[in-house]
């Protein structure tokens, strides 16, 4: 459990040492040690071993009290830090469990992974129970409210997928709002009808107790689902309106929930009441929305003026959308709705100002929220299934398990009857069944089962203990099959790939068309609604909220958010890159030399991933306010023109038919760039202007070609491995160019290209022979040990065509 | 919904020819005879009308389909300068969405009909390719509507794309290979993971005829 596995802690954070997570795990060991010895030594006080064993030199607590005052040399105050100091070893210990979890990659296909936490919960339950710990952290509804409960909706809500959303908007709605509705009574209804039998003891249980029960159990769990789906990628049409439905129909539960509650509470109910009831419920829900959407705005708007101050653009994110809901609560509306409004409004516009970095750390910090608020809940569940509040009766617990089962199915079915008519795309059987059986019961459930008032209702035990079986059985039986179901029904499978360039024009291609024939044929249909939607947001909403100069396409900011996204992932990996490319190594393939064998290769990636970037790191200079000179961004701009101009480049030849030999396209290309390496200073002084898809130094016109090697550290290696296997090392490096203006693309391919067979001919000449870049001569060596330093790569001119090398003689030396 | 009852024969071949039923024949037709002005062919300048169509960015392209005679399934070739009512149809069934009844093969093709229909959309020249220069003139357009982003830009996607198309359709290109553009074939490999059967349609049943669209 221990060992951390590299890919897991590939997140962009810095890397947690294996030391560290030892000496946690040994930290945590070390208390849960003390927390019983603790246990044990509040049992029998006056026992003087048992403390020594606990603490060394620790005075027992109860035992500070009657000493006179001294200073003591080393004391120890658990319960001054008892609750955060649990709460924070529950979440390391889950939080391990998980990397355990996942360390064996076949499991989380099988099984969920809330599995995994109730488990965890269970055993730290068992713990605490075996301890006689007296007084566990409980959940509150406070802290469940306020705390707990956002942190999981606003992951979902910012992460739905907006337009797949709005396309099966009418049907997510049906099924959250009249299928829990539906469960919710139907369930209700007929246990009310069960605690009739006055042979099952139940005949305590009103109605409205009932019905508030049936409508928190109602509550479907996505998190226990989407895993199983996202895993194996049922088609797009299922998975939101699963994701949306559980989404929504948490909102509805939690306000029919306040509503029976509060009913529950009154003395007398009056028909008025019931329709204010049903009037709250939607004044409720619809105002939630709108506090949402108001919020998302100003979310957006704000984040269009943060550019100057970077590190606190993810703190908007987090706060408006916080204020939202606690806003929303305040008026005794919907926090859930108004969180999920407001994410999804400002997720478009505000992803659009925030730098990447910022975006990233959002999404991260989003995740990571949500997932440490499931993990607690889940906890408070297992540690609560342990104990004695329990109280079982097999009539109950039984029918509501059967209950929860039928009526689930039953609502999918008669739902989607009705929902088909208006669907272009009607729901398969399969699809039904699906939807039916992916209603695991989650985290929601249970925490508004364990924040009912125990006053108002003396079966809370009961309720406990059928809610936990409920959960129990829906997220083992039917989470780990759910799997193999989707595998035997054949369900449609969508093969998501990554998001590419292409697909998003075709999909925008794709809009226009469909709006074109729609407006063709007189009909306003979806599209018609989406268009008029997008018009208006360009006109206004857009140019009010997103800063200027910004991408306005998102064909555009795609591309440049994947452009950097390969770049950064290949100067993170060393990758070679599948694209075929132009980056000619064309030279080093007419010496026929041999192709590195596979380990070779690796070798060579090794090298070249640990050589990349690092001095820049180390020369950060930390401050708490800015992060130093946005040093991946720059690098990742830095590869990013490299990327473009190789892929242009190979465009062109690719287009230009008159060529003989095209792209070396086979050639594996090494983008990256050594350390050690400036970029000339022109380039470097383009660089900062151009933050621009759109201006890509397409505007130099001097094509100038850049050569670097990525020589320095790894020369030695590479030299030993040379001297094993007596065999020539290729060359990695990399050749760029400044394109000619794109302008004269058309004629500049030819022109430019066509001297492109004899290599000494054209300005593709290598800056060093091969001969030259496999042996690594003295001088070699010589700059090896002067490289610490920063040194600037070579640059090579037009008139370097001449054949002359210009290796050790950079021009613009920028030091 | 009188012409609809005069002609039972006509409208029942040509429901069984497009697949569509004759209540949504009968809209299209009203349609048609809104956009012709009753007459019985539908030009060129006749989409001028449409006055939502205007800003459509690709709209050249989405009027040339319907003059594409590879769209209306002849085996000529070539711009038709007048489609009637049949003609009309047929571009429209295009757009049918996909019937539950529907078998593999009927599916697949279906599939490929839509698909066929998006690449002559690309391939203005016809020569069963989209080229770079095609693919760079659709991107053109679709970003037409943003007067601040510069040609180049659209360039830039356009080339990325069109790396993207070669990647995925040929894989690892021969020294000696030329990625002259995109085949149908390989605009079939790229489409793969897209549930074209399930977007790309237009409800035709609830259409709601608009009263002035002049």
């Amino acid at each position: 459990m221990v060992r951390s596995d590299p890919t897991q802690n590939r997140s962009n954070g810095p890397r947690l040492p294996a030391a560290a997570l030892l000496a946690l795990a040994l930290a945590a060991a070390a208390a849960a040690g003390a927390a019983e010895a603790r246990a044990t030594a509040e049992s029998r006080p006056p026992d003087a071993t048992a403390m020594g064993a606990s603490g060394g030199t620790a005075p027992s607590p109860s035992g500070s009290a009657l000493e006179e005052t001294r200073l003591h040399v080393f004391t120890l105050d658990y319960p001054h830090v008892q609750i955060p100091f649990e709460i924070t070893l529950w979440i390391l210990l889950a939080s391990l469990a998980k990397i355990g979890f996942h360390l064996y990659h076949k499991l989380p296909s099988i099984v969920p992974e809330s599995c995994l936490l109730i488990l965890v919960g269970l055993l730290l339950g068992g713990i605490i129970f075996g301890a006689q710990e007296k007084s566990p952290p409980v959940m509150n509804s406070d802290v469940f409210f306020l705390y707990l409960l956002p942190p999981i909706v606003l992951d979902a809500g910012y992460f739905m997928p907006t337009r797949l959303f709005f396309e099966n908007f009418g049907t997510i709605f049906w099924y959250a709002v009249v299928g829990t509705l539906w469960n919710a009574i139907g369930i209700g209804i007929s246990l009310f009808g069960i605690c009739q039998i006055s042979a099952f003891g139940l005949t305590d249980i009103t109605l409205l107790q009932n019905l508030l029960f049936g409508s928190l159990i109602s509550a479907v769990d996505p998190v226990a689902v989407l895993a199983v789906f996202e895993n194996i990628h049922v088609n797009e049409q299922l998975y939101i309106l699963v994701f949306g439905e559980s989404l929504l129909n948490d909102a509805i539960t939690v306000v029919l929930y306040n509503l029976f509650k509060s009913f529950c509470q009154m003395r007398t109910i009056k028909v008025v009441d019931i329709f204010a009831g049903i009037a709250n419920f939607f004044i409720v829900g619809i105002g939630g929305v709108l506090i949402g959407i108001l919020l998302g705005f100003v979310a957006a708007f704000t984040t269009r003026f943060t550019h100057k101050i970077r590190v606190i653009e993810p703190l908007f994110v987090f706060l408006y959308s916080y204020l939202s809901y606690i806003t929303a609560e305040m008026f005794h509306l919907s926090g859930i709705m108004a969180i999920t409004a407001c994410a999804m409004t400002m997720n478009k516009y505000v992803e659009e100002n925030v730098s990447q970095k910022s975006y990233t750390t959002i999404k991260y910090f989003m995740k990571m929220l949500s997932s440490v608020s499931e993990t607690l809940i889940f906890i408070f569940m297992g540690v609560s299934t342990v104990g004695k509040n329990h109280e079982w009766n097999w009539a109950f617990v039984s029918f509501t398990l059967l209950f929860c089962l039928i009526w689930r199915a039953l609502g999918v079915f008669v739902l989607t009857q009705i929902i088909n008519v208006f669907r272009t795309i009607p729901l398969t059987f399969k699809d039904q069944f699906i939807i039916a059986y992916g209603g695991l019961r989650g985290a929601i459930c249970f925490s508004l089962v364990f924040l009912l008032p125990p006053a108002v209702f003396p079966r809370k035990k009961l309720f406990i203990t059928a809610v936990i079986v409920v959960i129990f059985f829906t997220v083992f039986i039917q989470g780990i099959t759910i799997r193999p179901l989707v595998e035997f029904l054949d369900v449609k499978r969508s093969n998501k790939k990554q998001p590419a360039v292409s697909e998003e024009i075709y999909n925008r291609f794709f809009d226009h068309v469909k709006t074109g024939i729609e407006d063709v044929c007189g009909h306003w249909g979806h599209n018609f609604w989406r268009d008029k939607f997008k018009k208006f947001d360009n006109k206004y909403l857009r140019r009010l909220l997103i800063r200027e100069n910004q991408p306005k396409s998102s064909i555009v900011s795609l591309y440049k958010k994947l452009e950097i996204k390969h770049a950064i992932e290949m100067a993170e990996s060393g990758m070679i890159s599948k694209v075929p490319s132009s980056v000619s190594l064309s030279e080093y393939h007419e010496g026929k030399i041999k192709p590195l064998s596979p380990t070779e290769m690796e070798n060579m990636r090794e090298i070249l991933t640990k050589n990349l970037y690092q001095i820049r790191h180390r020369t950060m200079s930390y401050n708490r306010h800015s992060l130093a000179a946005d040093a991946n961004e720059k690098q990742a701009k830095e590869i990013l023109i490299r990327r473009r101009h190789s892929l242009r480049e190979s465009l062109r030849k690719t287009n230009s038919l008159s060529r003989e030999r095209p792209a070396a396209a086979n050639t594996k290309r090494f983008l990256s760039l050594p350390k050690n390496t400036k970029l000339p200073e022109k380039l470097r002084v383009r660089n900062k202007t151009s933050s621009k898809v759109g201006d890509s130094s397409d505007s130099e016109m001097d094509a100038a070609t850049t050569v670097l090697n990525l020589r320095p550290r790894a020369g030695k290696i590479l030299r030993d491995q040379r001297q094993k296997q007596q065999r020539p090392l290729p060359e990695f490096r990399m050749e760029w160019k400044n394109e000619v203006d794109g302008k004269q693309d058309g004629a500049g391919a030819h022109q430019e290209t066509s001297g492109q067979p004899q290599p000494s001919v054209g300005f593709r000449q290598p800056l060093l022979t091969r001969s030259r870049f496999g042996t690594l001569t003295g001088e070699d060596l010589s700059a090896d040990h002067r490289s610490t330093g920063p040194m600037p790569p070579p640059r090579l001119v037009r008139q370097a065509s001449q054949g002359e090398r210009q290796r050790n003689k950079p021009e613009n030396q920028p030091y | 919904m009188g012409s609809a009852h005069s002609l039972p024969a006509e409208m029942r071949a040509l429901a069984e020819k497009t697949g569509f039923t004759s209540d949504q024949i009968e809209h299209l037709h009203r349609r048609f005879k809104q956009l012709s002005r009753d007459q019985l062919t539908i030009r060129k300048e006749n989409f001028d009308s449409i006055p939502d169509l205007e800003f459509n960015p690709i709209r050249s392209k989405i009027v040339h389909a319907f003059f594409d005679k590879r769209n209306l399934r002849q085996e000529s070739d070539g711009l038709a300068d007048e489609i009637d009512f049949e003609d009309f149809l047929t571009i429209m069934s295009y757009f049918r969405p996909i019937e539950t009844s529907m078998d593999e093969e009927q599916l697949e093709r279906f599939r490929r009909d839509k698909l066929k229909f998006l690449f002559h959309m690309y391939d203005s020249d016809r020569d069963g390719k989209i080229t770079l220069h095609e693919y760079r003139n659709v991107v053109e357009e679709l970003l037409s509507g943003n007067p601040h982003l510069e040609k180049e830009a659209a360039r830039s996607i356009a080339d990325g794309a069109m790396m993207e198309a070669a990647s995925i359709c040929v894989g690892q290109m021969g020294p000696d290979q030329v990625y002259e553009g995109i085949t149908f074939e390989d605009f079939l490999k790229m489409w793969q993971g897209i549930d074209i059967e399930t977007k790309m349609h237009v409800r035709f049943l609830n259409m709601e005829p608009i009263g002035h669209c002049y």
